[in-house]
């Protein structure tokens, strides 16, 4: 009992500091969200009144969409990044030889460290209206000033980060599972392809929970990619807490704009890690 | 009938050659023990049999065909894998029951499928549980049972008993043998085990460097190991190196070994050179200084390293004077066991039990 208080003790420098920096930082931006906001001022006014007048306007349907839109293209991402990852990632980990696996994951890890500036200019580059395939798009009929090709410009921008992001997370989840449950499979009659799913998929589930969590928590906070290849017709809602907070100065409602992101997020993370616990059994 | 056969196998990765040109069969309703030190062969050999490797040369008949093409989950081939290889995720009962509806066993004949499986290796209580909620010898039944439960041709065993500990392998052994039996199963174990192999094989295989060393019986492979490795890797063995030889009546000849000690043993037909005289164990008897020795027993003396008393036997460790150091073992209750560390004594030894290689 008291080598645990002691023990305890050696974690008040830490927790001190996350207090001090990350909960009290949230907790005045949660309290300045109820502020009255007179407009024409920056920022609510000290000792303002509260009020529930930043939450209310936020249920406007042209917020909702904000929030649809951003939920709704990185959930595509996600999606996206573990079709993609899902199958590279086995194969690195069961098929390739130990060269080819560190080759991969290097540069993979390099990936993620390149900035995201460099990779979100790189798609434009490529897929945006100047870019190399401009011409071919614009012969097969496909407006690249259309909302749904700036859609596609974004998702494409989220998964430059999402998918080596979960290749790196899957092939270390992949590489904890037995592969002798394969062959048990395939031993019992059950084809290759059939054997992934019943055997890989559902003891992958928890390592696909988390690259979906992941790659949903970059997507719903993404700024940048947005911001440049959304061209200004497509924002998602960090461009959104941006312009409150910096272009009209309307703190309290980008402060309850943020509130409602962390509960939206939470609510999240709580629904699918139960969908997961119940899908995984073993 | 043969229900297994290889023909001329041969598996090569890169320059190693893993299994070099065997050839085996099985007939039905046998257990086959393939025995070997680790890197012999015999776990490549299972897994072409099961069609997870593909041999490089030769071809694997399953009931009269070749099923080189085949791929594992087109065969018949049960395996209980060294680590059981249970799916975690599911119940005793979906994992016996999971081989049943892809081998186009009809739905509603399932359950009571399992329910005579698990009974069979009695855990019939059990079918509701997690493999992590199952004992190690448990896990080792249910793997057993979901290899059974599809009613496979062959039955492979990668060292089955190797993660248990050694009572519960002990009881194992039997109850696995009693099981596979009870069922006619054919079946073929894996096993670098050489208790294991003897115990549970009708007939035992001894691989090394990925070829055949010996075929027979497990008596026979015992009694008459066909060179010296198989001698030295099945049970204990204390050995003599010896050179010149003089005849001797009988079929017997007098070997001669280091130190001038004469060993009388069969003669071999080709003894010319330089030869391995091999002396199991249980054939040495320890004597005291002055007991008298059998008529024609070769004898030695010795000094008393160690006495272990192992329950049924004495294992009794002798330097011979100017020799290789022996181990004696003799049946405890023997007056050959009461012998102190530093005594003087003497072993002798049948020149019918000399193995000569």
């Amino acid at each position: 009992m008291k080598a645990d208080k002691n023990q305890g003790i050696l974690l008040l420098p830490a927790g001190a500091l996350f207090i001090f920096l990350l909960a009290l930082p949230l907790v005045l931006a949660g309290v300045e969200s109820f502020r009255e906001f007179t407009p024409g001022r920056i920022g609510s006014v000290g000792g303002a009144p509260l009020t529930l007048a930043s939450y209310a306007e936020l249920l406007h349907p042209v917020y909702i969409q904000y929030f649809a839109l951003t939920y709704a293209l990185s959930f595509i991402s996600s999606i996206v990044a573990i079709l993609v990852a899902f199958p590279i990632a086995y194969y690195i980990s069961r098929r390739s030889t130990p060269t080819v696996r560190k080759g991969v994951i290097f540069i993979t890890v390099g990936l993620l460290f390149l900035s995201h500036l460099v990779r979100i200019y790189a798609i434009e580059l490529t897929f945006g209206s100047t870019g190399m395939f401009a011409p071919l798009l614009t012969a097969l009929g496909i407006s690249m000033n259309s909302r749904e090709y700036i859609y596609f410009m974004i998702v494409a921008g989220l998964l430059q980060y999402s998918i080596p992001m979960s290749m790196l997370i899957l092939i270390g989840t992949i590489q904890n599972l037995n592969p002798r449950l394969l062959e048990a499979s395939q031993s019992l009659g059950t084809s290759a392809f059939r054997s992934h799913v019943n055997i890989t998929i559902p003891l992958c589930v928890r390592g696909i929970v988390s690259v979906f969590l992941v790659s949903m928590t970059m997507g719903i906070s993404a700024f940048a990619i947005p911001w440049i290849l959304g061209r200004g017709r497509v924002l998602f809602v960090s461009n959104l807490i941006y312009s409150r907070f910096n272009e009209v100065a309307n703190f309290p409602s980008g402060a309850a704009i943020s509130v409602i992101m962390i509960i939206l997020c939470v609510v999240m993370i709580y629904i699918v890690s139960r969908v997961a616990t119940l899908a995984d059994r073993s | 009938m043969n229900v297994l056969e290889l023909k001329r196998v041969s598996k090569s990765y890169g320059s190693f050659l893993a299994v070099d040109d065997v050839s085996l069969t099985i007939e039905k309703g046998a257990i086959l023990s393939l025995l070997g030190p680790s890197g012999c062969g015999k776990t490549t050999t299972l897994r072409m049999i099961a069609g997870f490797t593909a041999p490089n040369s030769g071809s694997v008949i399953i009931n009269g065909s070749d099923v080189g093409h085949l791929k594992p989950y087109d065969r018949n081939v049960g395996l209980v894998f060294q680590d059981y290889a249970l799916f975690p995720h599911m119940t005793v009962f979906q994992n016996v029951a999971y081989g049943m509806k892809y081998r186009g066993i009809a739905a509603s004949e399932i359950p009571a499928r399992v329910a005579r499986m698990l009974g069979l290796v009695r855990l019939g209580s059990m079918e509701g549980r997690y493999p992590r909620e199952l004992s190690g010898g448990q896990q080792q039944r249910v793997a057993l049972a979901r290899a059974l439960a599809t009613d496979p041709q062959v039955v492979l065993l990668d060292e089955p008993l190797s993660a248990l500990d050694a009572k519960l392998r002990l009881e194992l052994r039997l109850e696995l043998k009693e099981i596979l039996r009870s069922v006619e199963a054919t079946t073929i174990v894996v096993t670098h085990d050489q208790e294991e192999a003897l115990s549970l094989g009708d007939e035992v295989v001894v691989m090394r460097d990925g070829r055949i060393a010996q075929r027979g019986s497990p008596t026979a492979i015992y009694n008459d190991p066909a060179d010296r490795f198989v001698a030295e890797f099945v049970g204990r063995s204390n050995w003599f190196n010896a050179g010149n030889w003089r005849d001797a009546a009988n079929g017997f000849v007098n070997y001669e070994s280091v130190a001038g000690i004469s060993i009388c043993g069969q003669a071999k037909p080709n003894t010319s050179g330089k030869v391995d005289l091999c002396i199991r164990p249980e054939n040495i008897d320890v004597l005291a200084a002055g007991e008298p020795a059998t008529m024609d027993e070769n004898t030695m003396p010795g000094t008393v390293v160690d006495v272990a008393p192992l329950g049924a036997d004495v294992h009794i460790v002798i330097d011979i004077d100017h020799g290789p150091r022996v181990l004696a073992i003799q049946k405890s209750g023997s007056q050959r066991t009461s012998f102190g560390v530093g005594q003087s004594v003497r072993i002798g030894f049948s020149p019918a039990d000399v193995l000569v290689f």
